[in-house]
């Protein structure tokens, strides 16, 4: 072979694995073509579809119920099992919609179903809802969600949050109080004793306060991968 | 003769033991424990009464991911006076794990007794690679061993190498160990009743060469039929070790090639079982028993032993309270950050990996492995819509964990997610 054929070759191979490349930096599209679901047995598929049409039928967003059943098959959970996660999913979901009101948004919902999922009640998310000032409930509910997975006493946990959102404590305050608790209880502190430390750094900023028009979430889109 | 016969005697496993196997699994936590044994032992080899007698057994064990730190030492009550039996102290130390591999230096000093006129103490060292997955990993290591006041003229060169896995509750480990060793042999000495032969004639002593004691061996067989032998032997082991709130089970068996100078009959297979069941969170019943081979460069025969007691163990720093190297903890870093429109970028630092891999709602949990970007730098770009997203790790193939970095919730699968919350 002539060093002008091995130098063709060569071009044509690297033509050929440049979209490769390309593709291989490219953004991760998830394929949906083939129904997710179809991995499930019968009647496994038959009690998930019927959360999902309770979940229409009581005007909640649906992919949540489908998310949880996708990753219960990746995570390869026996069918009873995915069931009862989609079913704590929908109720979690369900009691949020009745604490929040039909005013939350989405991320709200799935928020506050996750609070609701370690123990808070649905009196404990009413009161931060009174006390919303039309401020977004997400982050301040998914840090309540983690305090109390990560161990902190739940009534701590709840008492906390709520003191702090009263306060007019903002997103990157309740982010930095994250960060220092988490950094904590790696420390060895108890947990509990971490977050009223944590806490105590936050300086009041008054009530909370609407962020302004431009920083206003949209409702999110009923497929979170459109 | 006798005397000289028995230090003839070849190869030697307890470096085996010692070395190899036990430090395989990697530590995940640090972790203290101690423990005390008190109970009966027994123990015979051939032509020697049998030994019994009640036995002290303190120990304690340190390990980290950096190191490990072990002693033991028996404490033996036979003929209404106390002896010092066998007793090990170990040290090993790791570096950071470097795409996957991580050397590995021990050193040991042991003493092993057998009985009043059997008794040996050595010193060993040995550096290892060893090349550690989550369930699995494999080495390879060549060290040196001192063995005092016996037959072993030389050090002992000791090569070994290993595979473990870990399935379910159970460990398993097989690991081949070679022994290289000069020795003094006999023309007249009798290996399993036929006379060996000696290939090289035993020059008279001309200075003060080998191990501490050796030098009137060697002049008193420089006047025989002596010859310095080359022993070389290997040592093949399986070791299956199994682990329950319960109890604890470990069941050893080997296999030893080398030609009939080195390894006496006795000493070509031998099989133990160890085991302890709890009874309370810190005293359990223990039994064991087996044979095992002899330990030539030590001059210790092959022997059958026995034991029964009660150990109590007690954990200072409780089992897995101290995190410090969990998957989670392998991620030295873990960010989200916009990277234009409906697209984050996921960055990681996480070294000594082979693969990261991501998975979320928005992907509908499907495993999506992340590009390697340096040395431990790993990157992804993922399209994620503003809100709320779960999102779970994984590393090697291992488990699916929430990344660092971010709050997590139980996943309802026996596991957690991390949660994000992507700004519009």
């Amino acid at each position: 072979m002539s060093a002008l054929s091995l130098r063709r070759v060569a071009w044509s191979a690297s033509l050929v694995a440049l979209p490769v490349v390309v593709g291989a930096q490219d953004s991760v599209v998830p394929n949906r073509g083939i129904d997710p679901l179809s991995r499930l047995n019968e009647s496994t598929r038959y009690s998930i579809e019927l959360l999902f049409d309770s979940a229409k039928v009581a005007g909640l967003p649906t992919w949540p119920l489908e998310s949880k059943a996708l990753e219960g098959i990746t995570k390869r959970a026996d069918g009873r099992r995915i069931v009862a996660a989609v079913r704590l999913v929908f109720r979690s979901l369900r009691e949020a919609r009745s604490a929040l009101g039909p005013g939350a948004t989405n991320d709200e919902l799935t928020a506050a179903a996750g609070a609701l999922s370690v123990g808070i009640t649905t009196d404990e998310l009413a009161r931060l809802v009174k006390s919303r000032h039309e401020k977004q409930l997400t982050y301040p509910l998914v840090v309540l969600s983690d305090l109390i997975t990560r161990g902190v006493p739940r009534d701590t946990a709840s008492q906390t949050i709520f003191q702090l959102w009263q306060r007019g404590a903002s997103d990157d305050d309740f982010q930095g109080l994250w960060r220092g608790v988490e950094r904590d209880i790696v420390s060895g502190t108890d947990p509990g004793v971490a977050l009223l430390n944590r806490a105590r750094e936050i300086p009041s900023r008054g009530p909370p306060t609407a962020p302004p028009a431009s920083g206003a979430r949209p409702e999110r889109s009923e497929n979170p991968n459109p | 003769m006798l005397h000289s016969r028995r230090h003839a005697t070849a190869a030697i496993a307890t470096i085996a033991m010692l070395t190899t196997g036990e430090h395989a699994v990697a530590q995940s936590t640090s972790e203290l424990e101690t423990r005390l044994e008190a109970g009966a032992t027994t123990s015979s080899h051939v032509g020697s009464i049998p030994l019994s007698a009640f036995a002290l057994t303190p120990g304690f064990r340190y390990a980290s991911p950096r190191m490990t730190a072990s002693a033991r030492a028996s404490a033996l009550l036979g003929l209404s006076q106390w002896q010092l039996g066998n007793s090990a102290a170990a040290l090993e130390a790791y570096t950071p794990l470097l795409y996957g591999v991580r050397a590995e230096v021990a050193a040991n000093a042991s003493r092993l007794f057998h009985d009043q006129s059997v008794q040996n103490d050595q010193l060993d060292a040995e550096g290892r690679l060893h090349f550690m997955r989550q369930r699995a990993g494999i080495w390879l290591g060549s060290g040196v061993a001192r063995p005092l006041r016996v037959a072993a003229v030389s050090n002992v060169n000791v090569s070994s190498g290993g595979v473990w896995t870990r399935v379910g509750a159970a460990t398993l480990r097989g690991s081949v160990t070679s022994f290289f060793f000069t020795k003094i042999a006999f023309d007249d000495t009798l290996v399993d009743n036929s006379p060996a032969v000696c290939s090289t004639r035993l020059a008279a002593p001309t200075g003060a060469s080998g191990p501490t004691g050796m030098r009137a061996l060697v002049a008193e067989a420089a006047v025989g039929n002596a010859c310095r032998h080359q022993s070389r032997l290997t040592d093949l082991e399986g070791t299956v070790r199994w682990e329950h709130k319960l109890g604890e089970l470990t069941l050893r068996g080997g296999q030893r090639f080398g030609d009939r100078l080195d390894v006496n009959s006795d000493s070509r297979h031998w099989a133990s079982a160890q085991a302890a069941v709890w009874i309370t969170n810190q005293i359990a019943a223990v039994a064991g028993g087996g044979r095992e081979p002899a330990q030539p460069t030590r001059g210790l025969p092959a022997r059958s032993f026995g034991s029964v007691g009660l150990m109590l163990a007690y954990w200072p720093i409780p089992r897995g309270n101290v995190l410090v190297e969990t998957p989670a903890s392998l991620v030295h870093s873990f960010e989200v950050r916009a990277a234009g429109t409906a697209l984050q970028r996921l960055t990681a630092r996480i070294g000594g990996v082979e693969t990261v891999e991501i998975m979320g709602d928005f992907t509908d949990w499907s495993p999506v492995p992340l590009i390697r970007r340096g040395r431990d730098a790993w990157e992804l770009l993922v399209p994620m819509s503003p809100g709320v997203h779960q999102i779970n790790i994984r590393i090697d193939g291992g488990q699916w964990i929430a990344p660092p970095g971010v709050p997590s919730l139980k996943d309802g699968f026996n596991g957690e997610v991390g949660v994000l919350v992507v700004n519009p």
